[in-house]
């Protein structure tokens, strides 16, 4: 009855095959890069291929800066494959959050309870904020924890400043699908939307790369405000790091403000 | 408090189309209210604006006399609703569910989550999505019952119930109006709400065409009578029951020294039975009421009466 966040609890416990499967992937992904450093990207013979790949190859795919353990790190893990998994996780569970509520018909029943619109919507987008943040924190902790046996020489507050944008990333997608999925009921379009920011921030960034003709581009990129210092290498851009998780926030109150002003399961 | 639940010219739009037209009713606490209605008729728009699910473009509402919206989590803990069309996906027991449902509505008397499933027949260990239809409403019946609110809300609340449960259900509708509590709940055929109901509202096109008590619908209900008598002539049993008022439609059929005669009675049963007294029966048959098809005469305007009748009964089926 007193419990406190009652719909937090739920959304967060409920969900911990899909956190643990998404944890399991992304330390699967952590282990598969990182001790591959030595023989890969501190190399000569890799750096010689390197060099001999078409120039805005390496730059669309971050690859110039892989000869250091950070820019290694930062490039495939934090830029690659677990920038994908972090937004595939964080865009499917923000679509799910309200707008898969609502069009699967159980949050009907959740409204007709004890709670307020407003509740509802902060409570899960806390769940999503959680499960991000553990994610990054998996990350973060395996990182540190390859340091020295992959030779990566990554200073610890450089990782933390990268652990943070690559979780406010993520929860930029993340919190764009629940307040599309919030505000049309679907999830669809919250997964639709949610895609797009990290579809779309991505390759602005490849694209904005290429010359100063495109440059433009990158402003447009939440994933080049991120990256785009390369923060495992230099250090977080903390007003970046400001920007993205306020307009995350600034989402969240537009979701929970659409949702307490409509008919619900129309 | 008198009324647990009022409506004034409640009308809904959704976009152009408006599914209300100006519905009024009011529902005395402590009753049992039913509101029949064929599907589409309003009946859910209706409940859910109700629990501030969907709002109202226009009209007033209250509830326990609040306002649903202004009310709010305050006014939502004293209610119980069950929705028409009930979905529960997640991978979590009942036991799991029903807890959560706890933590937002109401206090839950200890044991009472157990009572109520044993009641229904209901295994709370099992995972929601793998129950069936009918079992999932019994799980939605005991998370709209198991707080006892002042008002609860059931949206076809036997739909997908075996017999059994159903009477079980209406036994548990009883003890809540004996404990006071109001009871609004919703139906596509009168025979679910009449062995619960004080009032039916009748419900079609989002327009409120009737309200009725059941025992008025009862006193004005048709019922059949079928009687065998030995010792009498076919002609003299038409013309004995020709005299009781009420009776019509008198059939007799003569055979072998004794008489069957069946005929329709509107209106009081002492008349007949004092007529009968004088007859030596062999059988008496005087059926209950049909209360549907009371009310099918108040559905089908008089234009729509006669040979097309039973089609008639059938769509409103």
């Amino acid at each position: 009855m007193s419990t406190t966040l009652p719909l937090f609890r739920r959304a967060f416990l409920d969900s911990w095959r899909s956190t643990t499967a998404w944890a399991a992937a992304l330390a699967g992904a952590t282990f598969l890069y990182l001790p591959l450093y030595p023989s890969i990207g501190g190399s000569t013979e890799m750096q010689g291929m390197i060099d001999s790949l078409p120039a805005e190859m390496t730059k669309a795919l971050n690859y110039d800066q892989i000869a250091t353990g950070p820019g290694y790190t930062q490039a495939t893990l934090f830029g690659l494959l677990g920038f994908l998994l972090m937004t595939i996780a964080s865009v499917g569970w923000g679509a799910a959050a309200v707008g898969g509520d609502e069009e699967s018909g159980q949050l009907e029943l959740t409204l007709a309870h004890g709670v307020t619109r407003v509740q509802v919507v902060l409570e899960r987008a806390l769940s999503l904020f959680l499960r991000v943040v553990l994610l990054a924190a998996l990350v973060f902790a395996m990182v540190r924890l390859l340091n020295d046996s992959a030779h990566l020489a990554i200073r610890p507050d450089n990782l933390f400043g990268a652990a943070v944008l690559f979780a406010g990333l993520a929860l930029l997608s993340g919190t764009t699908a629940l307040c599309a999925g919030a505000m049309s009921g679907r999830r669809t379009y919250g997964l639709a939307a949610g895609a797009a920011v990290g579809v779309l921030g991505y390759t602005f960034n490849a694209v904005g790369r290429q010359s100063e003709d495109v440059g433009w581009l990158l402003n447009l990129s939440p994933y080049h405000w991120a990256y785009g210092n390369s923060p495992v290498v230099n250090g977080a851009d903390w007003a970046a790091a400001g920007w993205i998780w306020g307009i995350s926030a600034a989402l969240v109150a537009v979701a929970a403000f659409s949702v307490d002003r409509r008919d619900v399961g129309t | 408090m008198d009324q647990a639940i009022s409506a004034q010219s409640l009308t809904k739009k959704f976009g152009r189309r408006e599914v209300l037209h100006g519905v009024d009713f009011a529902v005395e606490a402590g009753s049992v209210f039913g509101v029949i209605g064929p599907n589409g008729a309003g009946k859910t728009t209706t409940m859910r604006c109700l629990l501030d699910i969907i709002r109202p473009t226009s009209g007033q509402v209250r509830v326990l006399g609040k306002d649903p919206r202004a009310g709010g989590p305050e006014l939502r803990r004293r209610i119980g609703y069950l929705p028409g069309e009930l979905f529960l996906e997640g991978r979590v027991t009942g036991r799991t569910l029903l807890a959560h449902y706890q933590a937002i509505s109401g206090p839950v008397p200890p044991g009472r989550i157990e009572d109520l499933a044993e009641r229904l027949g209901l295994d709370l260990d099992r995972h929601t999505r793998k129950l069936s239809k009918g079992n999932k409403q019994k799980l939605g019946l005991v998370q709209a019952f198991m707080h006892d609110p002042e008002l609860l809300v059931l949206d076809e609340p036997t739909s997908g119930l075996d017999p059994l449960v159903q009477q079980e259900f209406h036994a548990m509708v009883r003890e809540a109006q004996h404990n006071g509590q109001t009871i609004f709940l919703s139906s596509h055929v009168l025979s679910e709400v009449q062995q619960t109901a004080d009032t039916v509202a009748i419900l079609r096109d989002g327009r409120i065409i009737a309200v009725e008590s059941v025992s008025g619908l009862r006193e004005g209900a048709v019922r059949r009578v079928r009687f065998t008598a030995i010792g009498i002539t076919a002609h003299d049993a038409g013309a004995l029951l020709a005299g009781v008022p009420g009776v019509g439609h008198v059939e007799v059929l003569e055979s072998g020294g004794s008489i069957t005669l069946t005929a329709t009675l509107e209106g009081a049963i002492q008349p007949l039975v004092r007529a009968l007294g004088t007859l030596e029966l062999t059988d008496l048959v005087l059926a209950e009421p049909d209360l549907e098809e009371s009310v099918l005469k108040m559905y089908s305007s008089p234009a729509d009466a006669g040979p097309d009748d039973t089609e008639q009964r059938e769509a409103v089926r």
